[in-house]
């Protein structure tokens, strides 16, 4: 039973299914780091997965299709930012309406750009191809799950300890997490918690729209409305359940695909599609209950008091 | 060249409604401790945050060593050699001590920060000026008289001429108060220049060369320190005579109003905040908790007051049983508690002053039946809160975020007093006021021991302490270590107990 | 003459700007122009179509019948905002409850006067106790209702779809589905404007009972100073805990009632995915927000969305622009809304409050 199940093409699907909740994670977490509560991944990420499916099919590169993806994400979390940051505004509120934004906005521009409802598959539209890595994709089990992939899977992992020494090493880095944690503190030694905070919020714009891409580019090549279906929430949770650091959000973000992984694969086995689809929330939900000593900072962000 | 190390002149600052700094001239010679005293509204946090560049003033210029300068940004007076220490720390909890002093100007190798390199140089500072503290530790674990000693390396770091102190002793017992002093006298001897923002004469006579006198955001006087005296100042600072050490007229107390047995309180991390405490409050006394902030002091309210959960020991209000009720069952036996921050806890700042008049009280029988309210007693309540406590407001309907510090607490005030409550429970009532409102706040707390009541003080002002308390019990790490007699004990003594330097004295 | 004119205009369009409100309707419509004309459509023809399409003709009945769910799901969700409890689950909760309403209605036999009723009652007890899976999440175990809700959401879609596509499939049709809705046990329509069902009254009744619960009772001032500032609602006496979980409560019985009248009142047939594909609980959220929470502005601001998603129907048919343009335009809305000017819903004492607090405790 385990034999079957445990192969090293549920790990590759498992990986797949990591890398945008990995990408939005990670943006998520410069987010946290830096003071704002990022809501909105859910719907920058869908935003992304229109946008690139529209650059692919405009300019016929999936190149340019990402471009088009980080682009787009980065011009929602800009609104964000604006909102958030000069305006003051409230950010849970900012994040829900711009995750309704981004549902009305892909769902109107679908059957208005390409006359199609639904689902936009096309021939024109230029997916990522998988990229081996000569030499490590020979490696048997992990050659073939981390080093037979799409460009921006390499991106996600490789972003992995980049982003570790970026904040625990850099001067940059301490300046952002100076910033996050008491920007009056911050301002009084001359560094612009403004400046730091729309950065942050423009990178969680840029890989959050990067995951949408790999999502409608990589996963499969076509927009599906809602094709993001709550994974920008899992990020959320993966950044929180990760402490809001490197390592310990790719491990949530691991967990949760493997979670979506297995249904795919109790799938082919004959369970309801409807029971397997609801596994990786389940799954997020019971790590919620686990780790629930980690969330007394969430709870504080989303209660009155 | 210049003969002074800084120079303001005409310096003016407006908020709607207010002149804060009006025309305020300042000139501090090098290598001097130049004082700057005046009470809570004087314009002194103003005055230096103007000089600091956190936002420019309407009129008037400064200059350092002759030179005029202008400062967008507090970046711009620490570029000029301007370092300032806040009166609350501006640290970063989760970094380390040299993490907090190099932001922004670490030490890097290829790109990296160096960390060895920054402790180092960390070290080495604090040595030469005799500031004990280990580069590695983490801030938030840092009791608060290291904290400040990491605040003035962060300024020295930036190798600061000038550096300016804003209310340094507030959060010190007097024994961290004295090693300030020498750590103060030693940067003067080595050429630095002291601006030390203070309300408390004694402190001015005994640290500063000179002194400078605000009152109602103008300086009114600028005096050499040896050739003045406390009277003379507080003439200046007052514009009157005013006593606030008397002592309010003795009290024969009554019978036992709270009784705390054995009382322990699990504080953050799991460790221990309030372990063991055991006192009693009478009726007709006003007992006084003096110690360091953050010595249990909250923990201890909290848990009397149901915001916190007790993990040991019983509490016994006017013979009731209150350890495990909540909130609303304390009130209704007999508590009423003016917390610490008014601001947060005490009011709802968008509510209006009717609703925060009614806070704990909407449910009792006067104003409410079966859970719908009586709309005519309810505004008969609060008409009369607003008369009887002078509270200025044109209508209860407004919100209380236009009111003032002193307004506000008044509305604390006076919801607490309603509830005819025997125990009062006080939290800081004084911090931030301007002296009006201090005295009405004191005449409250006297008039409800006069009438029987019972008073539970926290303050961090000695002084308070010793004015108002029949009683003083000393809080030092959870416990309670004294309990000692206002009149005959002296300000150094106490200050000994909230050291922990007496541990074997005995509570009574 | 015409500079009178200009001044005169001047004066009207700076009275509007000084009202968020106003400024980001103005703003939301003329983003959706820009956006409808860069994608090719005509922004005049279809603000006509909308227009008329929402008011003429059969477009009000339909705007009042479509103002049921988004206003009861606003009620809904309106309770939770003004606690400070941010309930994401609404979609959720009205999922859940209207398929038990619906199973009441289809499967109990007896006549409607009573089936009616109960399948309402069975909704809005079913929701409720979903809701209460979020609010115990928090004050028992810490978790923030905000996650818990919404992930819940996926939750409830799955064990819905599992339940109409297997055990209560009606295997007559290909469609994943329960039974038809008994015609006796339908809800009944009123004889006005061409028939508006009998929920709107239930509706406006919701209302006026809130407006009078927020205005008049203990229980809408301990919600309310609770979600102004839960820390002094706890300092004043007020059980926070318990407050959270009644309105959770609330929020659920509300939404599962609109979930069963949707399915006995309007779609007859619980079809998998279709309640989650109306986008009422979100919507209804939009509502909420921009009314600020408060019953009867939630009503007036309920029929104005119900009157751009029919409107915006109608734009379809006549002017070839897709309807989902009226989603976007109530997301802009809501954006622009918290941008100008932000719609505080606490009293949060953040770490950083707190030290501007310090210092303003400090002096002047």
């Amino acid at each position: 039973m385990f034999e079957q199940i445990l192969d090293t093409a549920l790990f590759d699907s498992a990986t797949r299914a990591m890398v945008p909740i990995l990408l939005a994670a990670l943006g998520g977490m410069i987010c946290e780091r830096a003071g704002v509560f990022q809501i909105a991944l859910e719907g920058i990420m869908l935003t992304g997965a229109f946008a690139a499916v529209a650059g692919s099919y405009l300019a016929l590169s999936s190149g340019a299709g990402v471009i088009f993806g980080v682009a787009a994400g980065m011009m929602i979390s800009l609104v964000l930012a604006y909102g958030t940051v000069t305006r003051r505004g409230d950010p849970i509120v900012l994040g829900i309406a711009l995750n309704l934004l981004a549902m009305g906005l892909t769902g109107f521009l679908l059957p208005q750009l390409f006359d199609v409802r639904g689902v936009f598959q096309h021939a024109r539209i230029d997916g990522l191809d998988r990229l081996p890595i000569p030499g490590l994709s020979q490696i048997p089990w992990v050659g073939p799950v981390l080093f037979d992939n799409t460009v921006l899977t390499y991106v996600a992992l490789l972003l992995v300890p980049a982003l570790w020494i970026f904040l625990f090493r850099t001067p940059i880095g301490l300046r952002l997490r100076g910033v996050g944690e008491r920007p009056l503190a911050a301002e009084t030694l001359g560094v612009s918690p403004t400046a730091y905070k729309y950065g942050a919020v423009l990178a969680s714009g840029a890989l959050a729209g990067m995951a949408g891409a790999q999502l409608s580019l990589g996963n499969v090549v076509q927009f599906a409305e809602n094709m993001s279906s709550g994974r920008g929430w899992v990020a959320v949770v993966a950044v929180m359940l990760g402490r809001a650091h490197p390592v310990g959000v790719v491990a949530a973000a691991a967990l949760f695909a493997l979670a979506e992984a297995l249904g795919f694969r109790f799938q082919g086995n004959g369970l309801p599609v409807q029971v397997t689809d609801a596994l990786p929330f389940v799954v997020t939900l019971i790590a919620l209950i686990v780790a629930r000593k980690r969330f007394a900072r969430l709870l504080d962000l989303t209660t009155a008091g | 060249m210049s003969t002074f190390e800084l120079e303001l002149r005409g310096i003016t600052k407006r908020y709607p409604g207010v002149l804060a700094n009006d025309a305020v001239d300042l000139a501090v010679r090098p290598a001097e401790i130049h004082a700057i005293v005046g009470e809570n509204g004087a314009g002194k946090t103003t005055l230096m945050s103007l000089l600091y560049g956190l936002f420019p003033p309407d009129e008037g210029r400064i200059f350092i060593r002759g030179e005029p300068v202008h400062f967008s940004s507090a970046l711009d007076a620490i570029a000029a050699g301007l370092g300032m220490v806040h009166q609350s720390f501006k640290l970063f909890p989760t970094l380390s001590v040299a993490d907090n002093v190099v932001f922004r100007q670490e030490p890097t190798r290829r790109g990296l920060i160096d960390r060895a390199a920054g402790a180092d140089r960390v070290r080495e500072l604090a040595d030469r000026y005799g500031l004990a503290v280990d580069p590695e530790a983490v801030v938030e674990d840092l009791p608060v008289g290291v904290l400040q000693r990491v605040e003035i390396l962060k300024a020295l770091y930036r190798d600061a001429q000038v550096l300016i102190l804003d209310e340094p002793t507030a959060v010190l017992t007097p024994q961290e108060r004295d090693k300030l002093f020498e750590v103060i006298r030693r940067l003067r001897d080595a050429g630095r220049t002291i601006l030390f923002i203070t309300h408390k004469l004694g402190e001015v006579m005994s640290i500063s060369d000179r002194v400078t006198v605000l009152r109602n955001g103008r300086a009114v006087a600028d005096l050499m320190t040896a050739e003045t005296d406390p009277a003379e100042i507080t003439l200046h600072m007052t514009g009157r005579a005013v006593d606030l050490g008397s002592r309010a007229p003795e009290h024969q107390p009554g019978r036992v109003v709270l009784e705390v047995d054995g009382l322990t309180v699990i504080g953050g991390h799991g460790r221990p905040a309030v372990t063991d405490a055991n006192f009693e409050v009478r009726s007709g006394e006003i007992v006084g908790v003096a110690g360091v902030a953050g010595n249990g002091q909250s923990e201890l309210i909290e848990a009397l007051c149901g915001l916190r959960e007790i993990d040991g020991g019983s509490v016994i209000l006017s013979g009731q049983d209150i350890t495990d009720a909540d909130v609303a069952g304390r009130r209704a036996a007999g508590l009423a508690y003016i917390p610490e921050d008014r601001y947060g806890v005490g009011t709802t700042r968008q509510a209006s002053v009717a609703d925060n008049l009614l806070m704990g009280h909407h449910l009792s029988s006067r104003i409410q039946r079966k859970g719908w309210f009586d709309r005519k007693a309810v505004a008969k309540l609060t008409r009369r809160l607003v008369d009887v406590f002078g509270i200025k407001v044109d209508s209860v309907s407004r919100s209380v975020s236009t009111l003032s510090g002193g307004n506000l607490q008044k509305v604390v005030v006076a919801r607490e007093m309603e509830y005819g409550a025997p125990l009062l429970v006080a939290e800081q009532p004084t911090r931030g006021l301007d002296i009006g409102a201090i005295e009405f706040v004191h005449g409250q707390l006297i008039r409800f021991r006069d009438q029987g009541g019972a008073v539970l003080l926290v303050s961090a002002e000695l002084s308070e302490i010793l004015a108002l308390s029949t009683r003083i019990l000393v809080m030092f790490e959870g416990r309670m270590v004294a309990c000692l007699d206002p009149a005959a004990v002296a300000e150094p003594d106490i200050g000994l107990y909230m050291t922990g330097s007496h541990l074997e004295a005995a509570v009574g | 003459m015409a500079s009178r004119v200009l001044k005169e205009l001047r004066g009207i369009s700076e009275r509007a700007l000084v009202s968020p409100v106003a400024f980001s309707l103005v703003f939301a419509f003329a983003l959706a122009a820009v956006i409808v004309a860069v994608t090719g459509g005509n922004p005049l023809a279809a603000g006509e179509e909308m227009f008329t399409g929402a008011v003429t003709g059969s477009g009000l009945r339909n705007t009042l019948g479509r103002a049921v769910p988004i206003v009861g799901m606003a009620l809904a969700v309106s309770v939770c905002f003004r606690a400070g409890t941010f309930n994401l689950g609404g979609e959720g909760q009205m999922v859940i409850g209207g398929l038990a309403g619906t199973l009441v209605a289809i499967y109990l036999p007896g006549p409607g006067a009573l089936i009616v009723p109960l399948a309402l009652v069975t909704g809005a007890v079913v929701g409720a106790l979903w809701a209460l899976l979020p609010a115990y999440g928090q004050t028992h175990l810490r978790l923030p209702i905000l996650i818990t809700s919404l992930l819940l959401n996926y939750v409830a879609r799955a064990i819905t779809g599992y339940l109409v596509r297997f055990p209560l499939a009606d295997v007559s049709v290909t469609l994943a589905t329960t039974r038809q809705v008994p015609e006796t046990a339908r809800m009944p329509k009123m004889p006005v404007f061409g028939g508006v069902s009998l929920s709107l009254l239930v509706v406006v009744a919701l209302v006026a009972v809130l407006w009078m619960v927020y205005g008049r009772s203990v229980a809408g001032y301990e919600t309310q100073m609770a979600g102004l500032n839960m820390r002094s609602a706890r300092y004043g006496g007020i059980d926070v805990e318990r407050r959270t979980v009644e309105v959770m409560a609330v929020a659920g019985a509300i939404g599962g009632m609109i979930g069963t009248h949707l399915i006995i009142g309007e779609a007859l047939r619980f079809i998998d995915g279709e309640l989650v594909l109306s986008g009422f609980a979100w919507t209804g959220l939009l509502v909420s927000l921009l009314a600020m929470n408060r019953p009867i502005p939630v009503f007036v601001t309920g029929l104005f969305f119900s009157g751009l998603q029919i409107g915006g129907l109608a734009m379809q048919r006549n002017a070839g622009v897709s309807w989902r343009l009226s989603q976007v335009l109530q997301a802009v809305v809501i954006v622009a809304v918290a941008c100008r000017l932000a719609i505080r819903r606490s009293d949060r004492p953040s770490t950083e409050a707190g030290e501007s607090e310090a210092s303003a405790v400090g002096e002047v």
